[in-house]
C-alpha cells in the first residue's frame, strides 16, 4: 500500500498537481477556513450519499434513477420514528438499515430484477418511473409540507484559537470514511465481494463457475437500498425534508460518478472533495453565491464532453 | 501497388497483444486465406482493418491511402466491407432491408436505387421471398444476407470472417461457387477461416497466424505442409 | 393501396379543423393540451427509435418558451415568428450539446439532457432579463387568447409532428435509426454516419420541443422557470410512449390522448396523486408491455403498419 503511494509520487505530473492541490488547500485555510469545514463536511454528505450508487453501478453496473428517493423515504421513515417513538435519528440508523434492505429485497424483485440484461433505457425508465412512484406516495401520505427534526446537538460547534465551527457534521466525514472502507472490505476480502466484482465483470462467465448471479444482484441492489436508506436519518438530523428532496441527489451521485470513474469508489471521494470545496468557496462569496450549482454542472459537462472526444477517437 | 498493405499493426488489449507486428499485402483480385488456431487474432485483424478498433501502433494503407485513424464507416466508403464471426443480422428490418443498407449508406444511393441493387444482389445470392422477417430465415439464408450486405455497398475488399462455420457440404460448396463468381468480377477476398477444405479449393495464398503475429505466408500446399503450421494446430509431439 | 390510409388521415384534420364550430371553451383546451403532448410524445420517441433516450424534453420546452416570449416582449416580433425563434434556439442548443456529447451513449447522454435543463432552469432564474425567479408574463397572449386560434396553432404543430414522424418512418432516416439501434457495429460498417444521424435526429427532435414550448409559453401568457421547465413536460410524453407503444406514430399519439383525459378525468376525482397512478403505470409499462399498446395490438396479429 505504502509502496504505490510513494510510486505515485514519483510520478511527476501526479505530484505538481498534489502541491498545487496543498496550496489552494492551505490558501482557503488561511482566508476562508470556513470554506474548508464545510466544504469537507459537505463533500462527506455527497461522498456518503453516492458511494452506494457507486457501488451498484460499479460493480454490478445497474443504473437506479430512484436513488435519492430511497434515502428520501428513509429521512421520512426516520422523522416518523422520531415523532411516534421519540426515537433519536442517528439511533434510528440501525432499524432503517434492516428494513430498507428488506425494502430493497422488495423492491428488487417487482421491479429492477426484470430489466437485467435488457437494454439501458430499460433501467433508465424503470428507475425514473419508481422514482415518480416513491415521491408521489410520500406525497400522499404525507403531504408536501416540508418538515425538519429540531435536535439540539446538531448545533454544536467548536473553538480553536478563535475559529469557531460546528462538529455535528463531521459525522458525515465518519460516515463517509466508515462505508467506503466497509465496502472496500466487503468486496476484496469476501466472497460474496468476490463474486460480486466477477459478475460485473462477465455475467456469463460468472455463472459458468457457479455464482448465482441473481442472488448476487439481488444482494447488491439491497444493500445499495440498504445503506443509502439508512443515510436518510442522518441527512434528516441536519436537513429539511420534502419529497423532491432525493432528485437533486441522485443526479449529483450520477455525475460525481461519471466525473470518478465507474468502478472507482475511491475515486467518489476526491471528486466530492474537489465539489464541496467549490461549492463552499462559491457559496462563501456573496456576489457569486447563486452560481454554486453551477459549478457542478460545470464539473459535469466539461468531464461528459472530455469523454466523449476521448471516446472518438478510440 | 498492393490493394492493402499493413506494416507492424499492434493492437493490445491492456496486457494482451492480440496482433503483433503483422505486415501483409494484398494485391488486386487475389483470394487470400488468413488461418490460425484460435486466438490466433484473425477476427481482431478483421476488426483493426475494418476500423472496429483503432491500431495501438502500426500502419494500415489501403490503395495507397493512410487509413490507420480513419472511422469505419469511412472506409467502408472507401470500399473496405466484411462479414461477421457471429451472424449480426438487423432485427427490426426484414431481408431485402438488411441488404439494402450498404447502397443507402455505403454508396449514399436513394431508397428506390438501393431497393433496385438489393434485389439485384438477391438474384445473385440466390435469395428468394426477400420480404420475409429475421426470424423466418434459416442460417444459411441469413449467412447469404449478410454477405449481399456487405456487397451492396460495392467494395473493393471483402473480408469474410468464417462464413463457413455450422455449413453442411453442400451449403458451403454453394458459398464457395458465389466467392469464386464474387472474385471473377474483379473483388479482392479475404477469407478467414477453420475449414481448410474452404482455404485450399479457394484461395491463391494463404497467411498463417499465430499469436497475433505472421508465421508464415504461400500457397496453400506448402504452408499446409510447413511442420511450423502443423505444430501450432496440433501442438508439440508429447515426450513419453 | 396504402393510400387510404393517407386519406382517412386527410379526413380526420379536416374534421379537426372544423372542431371549434362545435365544441366549447373548455373541450378546446383540453384539445391543446392533447396536441401538446401528442407533438412532445412523437418527439420523444423519434429519437428513442435510435436507443437514446433523451430525459431533457423540458429543457427545449423551456428554452423556447423563453426565447418566443423575449422575442415578443423585447424584440417586438410577431409571436408566431417568436414560437418559430424558439424552436431555433433549442434545436441550436441541441446540435452544440449533441455535438460535443454524442459519441457516448444511453446513460451519459440521458444525465446530460437532463443537466441542460437544469443548467437552463437556474440560469433563467437567476438573470434579469429573463424574469428571474418570477419570470415574465406577456401583456396580451397569443391571438388575444382566442380559443379557436390557439387550438389552430396546436393543431398545426400536432398535425406537422405527426407528418415528420412518418417521415421518420419511410425515408432513409429509417434505416439509420433501426440499424443503430440494432447493432451500431453492422450499421457503421455498412458505412451508417452514426454520429451525424444521431445528431441530426435529436436536433429536430428538440426542435419541435422548443416550438411547442414556445406555443405554449405565448397561449398561457407566461413564463416561470418551474412552469416552463416543469418536470412534466419531460415524464408525461414518456410515459404516454410507454403506454402507447414505441417506435410508431400512432403509439404516441394513442398514448397522449389516453393519459391526458385520463389525467383530467383524476383531477376531478382525487385532487393529488394522479401522478403516483401514472408512475405505477409506467413501470408496469416498462416491465410487462415494452411494446405498449401498439405492441400488444402488434401481437394480437393486428396489422399496425405506423
Amino acid at each position: 500500500m505504502t509502496n504505490l503511494i510513494v510510486n505515485k509520487f514519483k510520478q511527476r505530473n501526479f505530484l505538481i498537481g498534489f502541491i498545487i492541490i496543498l496550496a489552494v488547500l492551505i490558501l482557503i485555510g488561511i482566508y476562508k477556513p470556513h470554506v474548508l469545514t464545510e466544504g469537507l463536511q459537505r463533500s462527506c454528505l455527497y461522498a456518503l450519499i453516492t458511494l452506494p450508487m457507486a457501488l451498484l453501478l460499479g460493480v454490478v453496473g445497474i443504473i437506479n434513477l430512484a436513488h435519492g428517493d430511497y434515502m428520501m423515504v428513509g429521512a421520512y421513515f426516520a422523522y416518523w420514528l422520531n415523532v411516534q417513538f421519540g426515537m433519536d435519528p442517528l439511533v434510528a440508523v440501525i432499524p432503517t438499515l434492516f428494513v430498507f434492505f428488506i425494502f430493497g429485497i422488495i423492491s428488487y424483485y417487482v421491479t429492477f430484477k426484470h430489466v437485467i440484461g435488457k437494454p439501458e433505457v430499460n433501467q433508465l425508465l424503470l428507475g425514473f418511473g419508481l422514482s415518480i412512484v416513491l415521491g408521489q406516495a410520500i406525497n400522499v401520505i404525507a403531504t408536501n409540507q416540508p418538515r425538519k427534526l429540531s435536535l439540539d446537538y446538531v448545533s454544536s460547534s467548536m473553538n480553536i484559537g478563535g475559529f469557531q465551527f460546528g462538529t455535528f457534521e463531521f459525522i458525515y466525514v465518519a460516515g463517509a470514511l466508515i462505508v467506503l472502507i466497509g465496502l472496500h472490505l466487503l468486496l476484496k476480502k469476501t466472497r460474496i465481494g468476490q463474486a460480486a466484482l466477477a459478475v460485473g465483470q462477465n455475467p456469463r462467465g460468472a455463472k459458468v463457475v457457479g455464482i448465482n448471479i441473481n442472488w448476487i444482484y439481488l444482494f447488491v441492489f439491497a444493500l445499495s437500498i440498504a445503506i443509502i436508506g439508512a443515510i436518510g436519518p442522518i441527512f434528516g438530523t441536519r436537513n429539511t425534508i420534502f419529497p423532491e428532496v432525493g432528485l437533486a441527489y441522485t443526479f449529483k451521485s450520477f455525475c460525481l460518478i461519471a466525473v470518478a470513474g465507474i468502478g472507482s469508489l475511491t475515486g467518489v471521494l476526491w471528486v466530492s472533495l474537489i465539489l464541496g470545496i467549490s461549492e463552499c468557496l462559491v457559496l462563501s462569496s456573496i456576489n457569486y453565491a447563486k452560481w454554486s450549482e453551477m459549478i457542478f454542472f460545470g464539473m459535469l459537462i466539461g468531464v461528459i464532453m472530455y469523454r466523449s472526444h476521448q471516446r472518438q477517437v478510440k | 501497388m498492393a490493394l492493402l498493405k499493413t506494416i507492424g499493426l499492434t493492437r493490445r488489449f491492456g496486457g494482451l497483444s492480440a496482433l503483433s507486428d503483422v505486415s501483409m499485402e494484398i494485391n488486386e483480385k487475389e483470394i487470400v486465406g488468413v488461418i490460425g488456431p484460435n486466438g490466433a487474432g484473425k477476427s481482431t485483424f478483421t476488426n483493426v482493418v475494418a476500423g472496429l478498433y483503432l491500431p495501438t501502433s502500426g500502419k494500415i494503407e489501403f490503395k495507397g491511402q493512410d487509413i490507420s485513424m480513419t472511422p469505419a464507416h469511412v472506409r467502408c466508403h472507401l470500399g473496405i466491407a466484411r462479414t461477421f464471426q457471429l451472424m449480426r443480422p438487423l432485427y427490426g428490418l426484414n431481408m431485402i432491408e438488411n441488404i439494402m443498407l450498404g447502397g443507402l449508406f455505403g454508396k449514399g444511393h436513394s431508397l428506390k436505387i438501393a431497393r433496385k441493387g438489393a434485389l439485384e444482389m438477391c438474384k445473385f445470392m440466390a435469395l428468394k421471398d426477400v420480404e420475409r422477417p429475421i426470424s423466418a430465415m434459416t442460417a444459411l439464408e441469413i449467412k447469404k444476407m449478410e454477405i449481399a450486405r456487405g456487397l451492396t455497398t460495392e467494395p473493393s475488399l471483402l473480408f469474410l470472417d468464417e462464413v463457413m462455420a455450422g455449413l453442411n457440404k453442400d451449403e458451403t460448396m454453394e458459398i464457395i461457387e458465389t466467392v469464386r463468381k464474387i472474385n471473377q468480377q474483379g473483388m479482392t477476398i479475404i477469407v478467414i477461416e477453420h475449414v481448410m477444405r474452404v482455404i485450399r479449393e479457394l484461395t491463391h495464398r494463404v497467411i498463417v497466424l499465430e499469436w497475433g503475429k505472421v508465421l508464415c505466408e504461400g500457397a496453400y500446399d506448402k504452408v499446409s505442409s510447413d511442420p511450423r503450421v502443423i505444430t501450432a494446430y496440433l501442438g508439440e509431439e508429447a515426450e513419453c | 393501396m396504402k393510400y387510404w390510409k393517407y386519406l382517412i388521415f386527410a379526413v380526420c384534420v379536416l374534421i379537426a379543423i372544423s372542431l371549434p364550430k362545435f365544441l366549447g371553451v373548455y373541450p378546446l383546451q383540453i384539445l391543446n393540451i392533447v396536441l401538446i403532448y401528442v407533438a412532445l410524445a412523437l418527439s420523444w420517441d423519434m429519437l428513442l427509435r435510435s436507443g437514446q433516450m433523451s430525459l431533457g424534453i423540458a429543457g427545449s420546452c423551456g428554452i423556447g418558451g423563453y426565447t418566443a416570449v423575449l422575442c415578443t416582449i423585447n424584440l417586438g416580433l410577431n409571436p408566431l415568428v417568436g414560437i418559430l425563434i424558439g424552436s431555433g434556439v433549442a434545436a441550436i442548443i441541441a446540435l452544440l450539446v449533441g455535438y460535443s456529447v454524442l459519441h457516448l451513449r444511453a446513460m451519459y447522454f440521458a444525465i446530460v439532457t437532463l443537466a441542460v435543463t437544469e443548467i437552463f432552469r437556474i440560469l433563467v432564474r437567476n438573470f434579469e432579463i429573463t424574469g428571474g425567479p418570477e419570470g415574465i408574463i406577456l401583456p396580451n397572449a397569443i391571438f388575444k387568447g382566442d380559443a379557436a386560434g390557439t387550438y389552430w396553432l396546436m393543431l398545426a404543430i400536432g398535425v406537422f409532428t405527426i407528418i415528420l414522424s412518418w417521415l421518420f418512418q419511410k425515408t432513409r432516416i429509417h434505416f439509420a435509426l433501426t440499424s443503430t439501434a440494432n447493432d451500431e457495429i453492422v450499421a457503421a460498417s455498412s458505412g451508417l454516419n452514426i454520429f451525424k444521424y444521431l445528431v441530426i435526429v435529436f436536433v429536430i427532435s428538440s426542435a419541435i420541443q422548443g416550438m411547442v414550448g414556445g406555443a405554449y409559453a405565448q397561449i398561457y401568457g407566461f413564463v416561470t422557470p418551474e412552469s416552463s421547465f416543469s418536470v412534466n413536460f419531460t415524464l408525461l410524453p414518456i410515459i404516454m410512449v410507454l403506454l402507447g407503444g414505441t417506435n410508431s406514430t400512432w403509439g404516441p399519439v394513442i398514448g397522449a390522448v389516453i393519459l391526458t383525459v385520463l389525467a383530467e378525468a383524476l383531477k376531478l376525482v382525487i385532487p393529488y396523486g394522479h401522478l403516483l397512478i401514472f408512475g405505477v403505470v409506467m413501470i408496469i409499462a416498462i416491465i410487462w408491455f415494452p411494446g405498449g399498446i401498439i405492441g400488444i395490438l402488434r401481437k394480437g396479429g393486428v396489422q399496425a403498419h405506423h
